[in-house]
């Protein structure tokens, strides 16, 4: 995790930088009457020597006995990295991408019946037809408590004209 | 209103029917999201938030103690029976609950996490109902220095507390406090950081950070594990009365870990984590069974105790000064802010059926869980049983659809699932999001309380200091931030000229 965690904090020095030249430009005030880039001017600074920290601590070489970096109380990963399914997460993200692209135009009803499907069978459920059974009961139950109870006006896209 | 007409009319308020549901409800899902090994109290409050916009402030916050509550009693039961911590507060209880079900005792060792719950629960509450409103009394002579100084050492203290990588902590709080400077600035009306994009003009919404952060990240995560063999060990109902040696060896761990629990509950940070650890710390020091790793029931008793007691603690700083310290407490206080209520210290005056009503329904609460996880345990532990592949689709259905709900937009869900992503990068690459989202909350209120306190003092940075609220509040943060480091050196000094 060392380079992952070396490019993060580069990532995150980028946006300091970017954010600090932004603040730069916003009226500073006075010490007495702060003004609104007052602020922002503080904390770029601290996230530019935050992440510079972060980077040097990778870099330079850890003293024999020290608690390694990555120890963390609330860190609730069990599992070991090479027992660990990586690709699930990855399909996981371009399905949400996806609903949130097609949300609008194709609508509710088909975007997330189709993303049901697809999800039943990343988190292991093989067979098709079981799964988009499943995936229908699922979109009937919250239809009804969504759109017809609590009446969110979720899009309904080209379905719009069917159910009027 | 003193303590005990409060109590009284918190309960008149608590008792209705639509929070006694509420009430019910939470208990229920905070229950069964802790015996479900992955998702954990704080994910689950944060994906439910879009579900208490428009609900009545008082449901919401009722439904979100029974849900914080309810996790901390259901966490144990998976601990036990199955040797996997059903969420991070129980972490502790599986080294002894576990030895003791494969002894035969499981169900001992369940009545006792129950039980301990439900005493050390009702303690907590009792501090809570003594403690908040006194320092929210206490609080109504603050000014903005100490605010400003309230939340710096929060986040200063919550930095180490947390036991990971300074550096990287800080990191958090700075990112955290960047991304609460975006949107219009309250005082000029500036625009800061909206890239002309009207729709951020209102700042970055803490629910799509917060759904994203802690509810689809932790779906990742919990995507990526290894499916595991689920084997139940069944308990008969007869079998979960501990013997009379068995409740005596744990009655002082519940007491000590009560009260262990509710103090480090007043600490920022991750608290019921913390307190179960120094709860089971303390009893193997105190062991003189030699039993501790081998199915001590003081292990069991002590920590589970602690993790309850700390929730009521964690309310107290939220309840009478309307700051978190946790990350739980940032959400809970969330559904306060998206329904227009801003907590602090004149809640209990302004709104005393929220104020009251929420702690007296933590009592009952309490009282449904102890009866969910005492009689009612089997049957919650089967849950368990439910497959992965349905109940992850149907959570994350739940998040699309309610953070799409809040205001029809949707730029909320790209912001949820990009927070998403970089809540699970920030897990694998082992920072703490904690610091990140409570320096999110609390970057707005430091802002102003700093601009405010500099108008008042004339540019007098030493009004910090020279107050004496704000100049303890100041020392104690430099002692917690200073001290670590200057020990370690000393060791190392020592180690030198030996």
């Amino acid at each position: 995790m060392k380079l992952g965690s070396i490019v993060f904090a580069g990532l995150i020095l980028a946006v300091g930088l970017v954010y600090e030249g932004m603040a730069l430009y916003m009226p500073r005030g006075s010490l007495s009457y702060p003004g609104p880039g007052f602020f922002p001017l503080v904390i770029g600074a601290f996230l530019i020597v935050t992440a510079l920290g972060c980077i040097l601590q990778e870099v330079l070489p850890r003293k024999t006995g020290e608690r390694p970096a990555s120890s963390s109380l609330s860190s609730q990963d069990s599992a070991a990295p090479g027992d660990r399914n990586v690709k699930k997460t990855f399909q996981l993200m371009a399905l949400m991408l996806g609903y949130a692209l097609v949300l609008k135009p194709l609508g509710f009803l088909i975007s997330i019946c189709a993303f049901l499907v697809v999800a039943i069978r990343i988190f292991g459920y093989r067979r098709w037809l079981p799964a988009l059974a499943m995936a229908a009961v699922i979109v009937a139950v919250s239809y009804v408590s969504f759109v017809l109870w609590l009446k969110v006006p979720l899009p309904m896209g080209i379905l719009e004209e069917v159910i009027g | 209103m003193d303590l005990f007409s409060g109590l009284i009319h918190g309960f008149s308020v608590a008792l209705t029917p639509i929070n006694l549901l509420f009430g019910f409800a939470g208990a229920v899902i905070g229950t069964i999201i802790g015996i479900l090994p992955g998702l954990g109290p704080l994910g689950t409050m944060a994906l439910l938030l879009s579900l208490t916009y428009g609900l009545d402030p008082t449901a919401g916050m009722i439904l979100f103690a029974g849900i914080y509550f309810g996790a901390m009693y259901g966490g144990s039961t998976t601990s036990i029976l199955l040797n996997i911590p059903g969420e991070a507060a129980s972490v502790v209880t599986v080294i002894e609950g576990y030895q003791m079900a494969r002894r035969g005792r499981a169900g001992a060792a369940l009545a006792v996490a129950a039980v301990g719950s439900f005493v050390a629960g009702t303690i907590s509450l009792i501090g809570l109902s003594f403690l908040a409103p006194t320092l929210a009394m206490a609080a109504l002579r603050f000014g903005p220095p100490e605010y400003l100084a309230v939340a710096l050492v929060g986040l200063v203290i919550m930095s180490r507390l947390t036991g990971g990588d300074l550096p990287k902590s800080l990191l958090m709080i700075a990112l955290g406090l960047a991304l609460g400077t975006v949107g219009m600035e309250t005082v000029a009306g500036y625009m800061r950081y909206t890239f002309k994009q009207p729709l951020l003009a209102q700042g970055i919404d803490f629910l799509p950070v917060a759904m994203g952060l802690f509810g689809i990240s932790e779906v990742l995560v919990t995507a990526e594990e290894p499916l595991r063999n689920m084997q139940l060990k069944k308990v008969r109902f007869r079998e979960l009365w501990p013997t009379l040696v068995e409740w005596k060896r744990s009655f002082w761990p519940i007491i000590r870990g009560s009260f262990i629990g509710f103090f480090v509950g007043l600490v920022p940070g991750p608290s019921p984590v913390i307190a179960s650890m120094v709860s089971y710390s303390t009893e193997s020091k105190l062991d003189k069974s030699g039993e501790f790793g081998k199915g001590a029931i003081e292990g069991v008793a002590g920590p589970e105790a602690a993790n309850n007691s700390a929730v009521g603690g964690a309310y107290v700083p939220l309840m009478a000064l309307g700051i978190p310290f946790t990350p739980a407490m940032a959400v809970v206080m969330a559904v306060l802010l998206i329904n227009g209520i801003n907590p602090g210290p004149l809640l209990m005056t302004e709104k005393p059926d929220l104020f009251w009503g929420v702690i007296a329904s933590m009592y009952i609460g309490n009282f449904m869980l102890l009866v969910f996880n005492l009689p009612l345990v089997g049957v919650f532990a089967s849950i368990i049983r439910t497959p992965l592949y349905l109940l992850m689709p149907i959570v994350l259905l739940l998040c699309l659809v309610g953070v799409y709900s809040v205001n029809n937009s949707l730029l909320d869900i790209w912001l949820m699932i990009g927070f998403g992503l970089l809540g699970y990068l920030l897990r694998r690459l082992k920072y703490d999001l904690a610091p990140l989202v409570l320096a999110l909350v609390l970057g707005p209120m430091m802002e102003r309380s700093f601009r405010e306190a500099m108008m008042i003092s004339r540019g007098d940075l030493s009004v910090f200091l020279s107050r004496p609220i704000s100049g303890t509040i100041l020392l104690v943060g430099a002692i917690v931030l200073a001290v670590p480091p200057l020990i370690g050196w000393i060791k190392t000094l020592l180690r030198r000229t030996a």
